[in-house]
């Protein structure tokens, strides 16, 4: 169950993401919504479920848009992972943490693909990067971020609901 | 007196009313006025008269009035819902109309490059992510797609096919900082290679490095494909220089060039295949450009 809606989720989210959420494109910047659900994912359910989130997600992109297949899963993964290790610390109906987690994650994520791509090859332009790409990404996820762990934060009560109920049965 | 009224009661009768009926014929034939009396009754009676006729007519267009009311509203109803249905049919003709015209655009460079074979392909997703420019587009392997198959658009070049799967392929436009194209100037015939860069990627512009330091090119000048490339078919229009700068070496120049395309709206695009008969078009070109 868990897993079906989690990949539904996902699937869902690269559908709107590649079609519908370039219109709320500004400045070119797209929050990256793959990156904000491996996260949340991560911060609710713990490192390894938000890792294979993360891989699904980034898999996805990989194949229909990447180069070099893998890079985005394992980025989205170690990402998660890194923001996972938090989960046991945080009250989880706070919304600051994840907020500022997803921030910083997505900041991150452009960062590394602005090395792996950019600057190791010597097109690097630090200036465009922080201003044109990683402040008003890290903005916009910010904002983005609120919706999204809302609502995964809402399924995922309603799973464990379901599965604790599932767990009483037996 | 008395007597002669008894006997001659039935002979007065008939004179009598042989003299009215003559006199109502005669009065109805010369229409005369109304007497003294018939006025004195009518003053008494016609108030009264147009009092009751006022009242039920009022009472008659009052029930009329309600019940035109009420067949107002629905007529009004149905009104609306045919105005929004026609509204809904006329977007939709105006949607095939703008479809009708792109797709008769596309015929257009179809049948300006004959030799080569070609698909119309609509653009389906958009690469989410801010440094490169992919997009997929719907058709696959099913339709004859395959890797670097070249993307055009009425107005210029798109891009190329990057890899085809069964239903779907996915694409590089010229604005990815990993595309190049090997493109020369049409009025001066100087080579260079148009490059995306990410820098420029978000403006819809791109750039050609690598012209000669003393090429006589200029700002305005059409950029199309040269003949040096394995991949783009040559003499397909790219965009025109928008900016010339000399490069710190001060050997080399590059440009920024405009596409002719508007790479950020692309709907329908078409596909073709560089064929053998690609060399033919560019000796066409050339011959025709270079005086």
């Amino acid at each position: 169950m868990r897993l079906l809606i989690t990949a539904l989720m996902v699937l869902v989210n690269f559908i709107l993401q590649t079609t519908l959420l370039h219109m709320f494109a500004i400045r070119g910047v797209l929050p990256n919504t793959a990156l904000i659900i491996a996260v949340s994912y991560a911060l609710l359910r713990g490192s390894r479920e938000g890792a294979f989130v993360g891989i699904g997600a980034g898999l996805l992109q990989d194949i229909f848009f990447g180069s070099t297949l893998g890079a985005y899963a394992l980025l989205y993964a170690v990402l998660a992972v890194l923001f996972g290790r938090s989960q046991r610390d945080f009250y989880r109906e706070n919304y600051l943490l994840p907020v500022l987690f997803c921030s910083i994650a997505a900041c991150l994520c452009e960062g590394a693909v602005y090395m792996a791509g950019f600057v190791f090859q010597g097109t690097g332009n630090l200036l465009y990067f922080l201003f044109q790409v990683m402040l008003p990404e890290m903005v916009y996820t910010a904002v983005i971020t609120v919706p999204i762990y809302r609502i995964l934060f809402g399924v995922n009560d309603w799973l464990e609901l379901k599965e604790k109920y599932k767990y009483r049965l037996f | 007196m008395q007597q002669f009224l008894e006997r001659h009661k039935k002979h007065i009768i008939r004179a009598v009313t042989l003299v009215l009926v003559i006199v109502a014929v005669a009065a109805s034939w010369k229409n005369i006025n109304a007497t003294l009396l018939e006025s004195a009754i009518g003053v008494v009676v016609t108030p009264f008269q147009d009092l009751t006729t006022g009242i039920s007519s009022w009472v008659n267009t009052s029930i009329t009035s309600a019940r035109e009311k009420r067949d107002l509203k629905t007529e009004n109803e149905e009104l609306k819902t045919q105005i929004a249905d026609l509204l809904a049919e006329n977007k939709r003709l105006s949607l095939y109309d703008e479809e009708n015209k792109r797709l008769s655009a596309l015929l257009d460079i179809a049948q300006r490059y004959p030799e080569l074979e070609s698909t119309g392909t609509s653009v389906i997703a958009k690469d989410p992510g801010v440094w490169y420019d992919v997009f997929t587009i719907d058709k696959g392997t099913k339709d004859q797609m395959t890797a670097n198959m070249v993307l055009i658009a009425p107005e210029g070049l798109v891009g190329k096919v990057l890899e085809s799967g069964l239903t779907y392929s996915s694409a590089q436009s010229i604005l990815d900082s990993r595309s190049s194209v090997p493109a020369m100037s049409l009025r001066t015939g100087d080579l260079g290679v148009v490059k995306g860069s990410y820098t420029l990627l978000n403006e819809g512009l791109c750039t050609m490095e690598y012209i000669d330091g003393e090429a006589e090119i200029m700002v305005g000048d059409e950029i199309v494909t040269s003949h040096l490339s394995d991949i783009y078919p040559a003499g397909i229009p790219i965009g025109k220089v928008a900016e010339l700068e000399t490069d710190p070496n001060g050997l080399t120049k590059y440009a920024i060039i405009e596409p002719f395309v508007d790479l950020k709206h692309l709907t329908t695009i078409l596909a073709v295949s560089k064929g053998s008969s690609g060399e033919t078009i560019q000796l066409e070109n050339q011959t025709e450009d270079t005086p």
